[in-house]
């Protein structure tokens, strides 16, 4: 009567979704943002963004290979990581470096913990760290949009012609930098060049890595996730409330040199890093409590680094900080189970 | 009001909803398990080649934590053996062929009225009754009901919970005893109440339910003695049917982890268990019937069936008009609904007091990749913890006893799980999460010697 009969655990329905599925919503989440790239830095944001795909999904069976594991890039988390990367990065990156980068990312900052579910670090970046450190002025190397560098050319065009295809210029946060240094210095350089870029930063017409630039792009895939219940709303919150509240403070007791809280949300990678990198699941804490603490702790980090520290933008020193504590902020948050304490 | 946590899967009640209590012909054979609650395992009081009668007494509760078992029919002892149990593996049986000529017993819903009056009988009276009638939690658990029925001057019970929810998906006997038997459940919630001395009666049942709540509505303000009982629709939510959920959904009290209801000053009783009270206490009637909801995508002509206790899987599944050619293919047999049932392989397991369904899956419920059941890395996503009705660190007491490291798990109240399963439903990388949580609280109890190997 029977031929096929299953036996295992209750429950015997489950939901109807992977992992596959969840990195999926990432995916399509990113995409606002990588149409935004595209327009605004076009060819260059294509080689970059393929480049590090590509390079991170290979990288990632290379892996699996020679370790004689099962093949994992179904679960399509090396697509998630390789754009993160290319985000993070600005558009004239070479094709080469971009590969150095998706290298460390997923062999160092993945594939030696384990793979996925194991890596202490965000694997874009730490990926975008060893950049950082190797390949420093390359990584300062910031270029206008296409919007404002009617020049800039499309897709099969790089080189082709003898014009000038990147034009670099300052980002908002190097322009604040500067303001916040002039203030020891005495010379007075004012934040209101600066603040002045706000409004562009919405649409994403300014200076900046490949997926910082556009605000609104990032926002939509923000809520895109947050409505398939992709990513819990704890993170970003944490992290945008205590970036406002870090910012307001200076701004409030010397708006002469410090910038607007709004200039600080808007710029930089600081909505990529609150929707997109703080929120990976693997690296950040488990309970709710713990989000609001790791969340306050990256929108801190990052304040105390573009307020005080050296460099202008501190969202990646930040996430990396805080996925080193997660653990411990694991710990410090235990659950107490409904009711009480357990008397049996 | 409602409980943090929880899930929303897809009821399927659509497949049996509508299907009246029907009642079955003799069965071929019975075995009746020893073992059919929680507490001490009966003591068989006939022997081998005994004629026994229906009602009769075939096993002996000693202990207080118990319930004795009764003969559902008139028959022969055929024998006293082991036999196929879903939790134990084996356990002893009777097993009893019925006489030529048996007739099944029928529904007694019928003789309750809205004149009934629970005045008439004391608190005495009705412990004893349901003490002597066997009847124990039919809900699932299966805690003797006298014990819960015993007024404790320590702690004395203020409130009464009778428990509609019926939050399983697929099962639907609560649902129609509710519409068919609502004057017999009410009776037995006043007997209950009056047992206790409780003063706040509340019959919860899930808003996607609203034809029960209004017969309820009905039936109290017909019936003079019930018309202090209140029904509360409460948030159609998995697990709102667990005791603890629906004390908070109603009274907003948390039963301590660990804990019971009465320490709140709470019983709760399930509908089937309020309706065999009434018959044990009214009539005399012990527990031998029950109500069983055969469903699934597997079943021919699913139903729900008044069947005798002891009532083979297979036998229930005929009744039902048998398997469907895909669930020949593959398929899940569970005792219960699929959040919390047992997936059984043996299909000559008898129905016991507390088996409320038989679900029989195939393909297209369990899910093809489902099939496979390959689970993949842990990615700490936080969906089990954040669906934990009991607020656990799911994934942590898991993965603590996947590697065998049962202090770990403790430190994180492995013991305060309720079992429901949501952490499972909701893993989006397959991990049998409660699975490894119940595996560990075995665990545990053998290394504290409370439970054999």
């Amino acid at each position: 009567m029977l031929r096929n009969i299953k036996v295992s655990h209750s429950p015997h329905i489950r939901k109807h979704h992977s992992t596959q599925s969840v990195m999926l919503d990432v995916i399509i989440g990113l995409l606002p943002a990588v149409a935004a790239s595209i327009v605004f830095f076009r060819a260059r944001a294509e080689i970059v963004l393929a480049s590090c795909i590509v390079s991170c999904v290979v990288f990632e069976w290379l892996c699996n290979v020679f370790r004689k594991k099962p093949n994992s890039l179904g679960d399509l988390s090396a697509v998630v990581t390789g754009i993160i990367l290319a985000f993070s990065l600005p558009a004239t990156m070479p094709w080469w470096a971009c590969i150095i980068g998706s290298g460390f990312a997923i062999l160092i900052g993945k594939m030696v913990f384990g793979g996925l579910g194991c890596n202490i670090f965000n694997p874009a970046m730490a990926g975008r760290c060893f950049l950082t450190a190797c390949f420093g002025a390359m990584m300062t190397t910031w270029t206008v949009p296409a919007t404002v560098n009617r020049d800039m050319p499309i897709m099969g065009q790089v080189k082709s012609e003898r014009v000038p295809d990147a034009i670099t210029s300052a980002t908002p946060l190097a322009l604040s930098k500067e303001a916040i240094k002039s203030k020891l210095t005495g010379k007075g350089v004012n934040a209101e060049a600066a603040n002045g870029i706000v409004k562009y930063m919405l649409i994403g017409e300014r200076g900046g890595c490949l997926g910082e630039t556009s605000a609104i792009a990032i926002i939509i895939g923000g809520i895109y996730m947050l409505l398939r219940g992709t990513i819990s709303y704890v993170i970003p919150a944490a992290v945008l409330i205590s970036v406002f509240l870090c910012a307001s403070i200076g701004w409030v007791a010397d708006p002469q040199y410090y910038i607007t809280p709004w200039a600080h949300l808007a710029s930089g990678g600081l909505l990529l890093g609150a929707f997109f990198i703080a929120t990976d699941p693997v690296t950040a804490p488990l309970t709710k409590k713990g989000m609001w603490i790791f969340g306050a702790g990256v929108g801190a980090m990052t304040m105390l680094i573009r307020m005080v520290g050296e460099y202008p933008e501190g969202v990646m020193f930040a996430v990396l900080l805080m996925n080193a504590v997660s653990p411990m902020i694991d710990r410090f948050t235990k659950l107490t189970p409904t009711g009480g304490k357990v008397n049996a | 009001m409602t409980f943090a946590g929880g899930v929303h899967p897809p009821d399927y009640k659509e497949l049996t909803e509508n299907c009246q209590i029907r009642t079955v012909g003799a069965p071929k054979q019975l075995a009746i398990m020893l073992s059919q609650h929680i507490g001490a395992i009966c003591r068989p009081s006939v022997n081998k080649k005994d004629k026994v009668s229906a009602g009769q007494v075939i096993g002996q509760a000693d202990a207080f934590v118990s319930a004795p078992i009764h003969s559902p029919i008139s028959g022969t002892v055929k024998d006293i053996c082991l036999c196929s149990h879903p939790v134990l593996g084996r356990a002893e049986a009777i097993i009893i062929e019925p006489d030529e000529g048996n007739v099944s017993k029928q529904i007694c819903a019928a003789q309750f009225d809205s004149n009934f009056n629970p005045d008439k009988f004391t608190a005495e009276k009705i412990f004893n009754a349901v003490r002597d009638g066997g009847i124990v939690g039919m809900g699932g658990a299966g805690f003797p009901t006298n014990v819960k029925l015993k007024a404790n001057p320590n702690s004395p019970i203020h409130t009464v919970i009778i428990n509609g929810c019926e939050c399983e998906p697929f099962i639907t006997c609560d649902y129609r005893m509710m519409l068919e038997w609502t004057n017999q459940i009410l009776a037995g919630t006043l007997l209950a109440a009056k047992a206790l001395d409780a003063r706040n009666i509340y019959i919860g049942i899930e808003d996607n339910k609203p034809q029960a709540i209004e017969a309820f509505e009905k039936a109290i303000a017909k019936m003079a003695a019930a018309n202090d009982i209140k029904v509360v629709a409460v948030e159609t939510k998995y697990p709102q049917g667990g005791e603890r959920q629906l004390i908070k959904s109603i009274l907003d009290i948390d039963v301590p982890a660990g804990g019971i209801p009465p320490m709140v000053g709470v019983l709760v009783q399930n509908v089937a268990t309020a309706a065999a009270i009434a018959e044990a206490v009214v009539l005399g009637n012990p527990l031998t019937y029950r109500v069983v909801t055969v469903s699934g995508s597997g079943i021919k002509n699913p139903g729900n069936f008044y069947v005798p206790i002891g009532m083979a899987v297979g036998e229930l599944i005929e009744l039902a008009g048998g398997l469907t050619d895909e669930a020949a293919k593959i398929a899940k047999v569970i005792l219960g609904g699929p959040m919390m049932g047992f997936a059984i392989a043996d299909l000559s397991i008898p129905i016991t007091k507390t088996s409320g369904a038989i679900t029989v899956l195939t393909e297209k419920e369990i899910g093809s990749i489902r099939i496979k059941s390959k689970e993949t890395a842990c990615i700490r996503c936080g969906r089990c913890i954040e669906v934990c009705p009991m607020n656990l660190n799911s994934t942590k007491i898991a993965h603590a006893v996947k590697h065998n490291l049962l202090d770990i798990a403790e430190e994180h109240k492995m013991s305060a799980c309720v079992e429901c399963g949501c952490c499972s439903y909701v893993c989006p990388a397959d991990i049998e999460v409660a699975g490894y949580i119940k595996t560990g609280k075995i665990l545990a109890a053998r290394q504290k010697k409370l439970m054999p190997k």
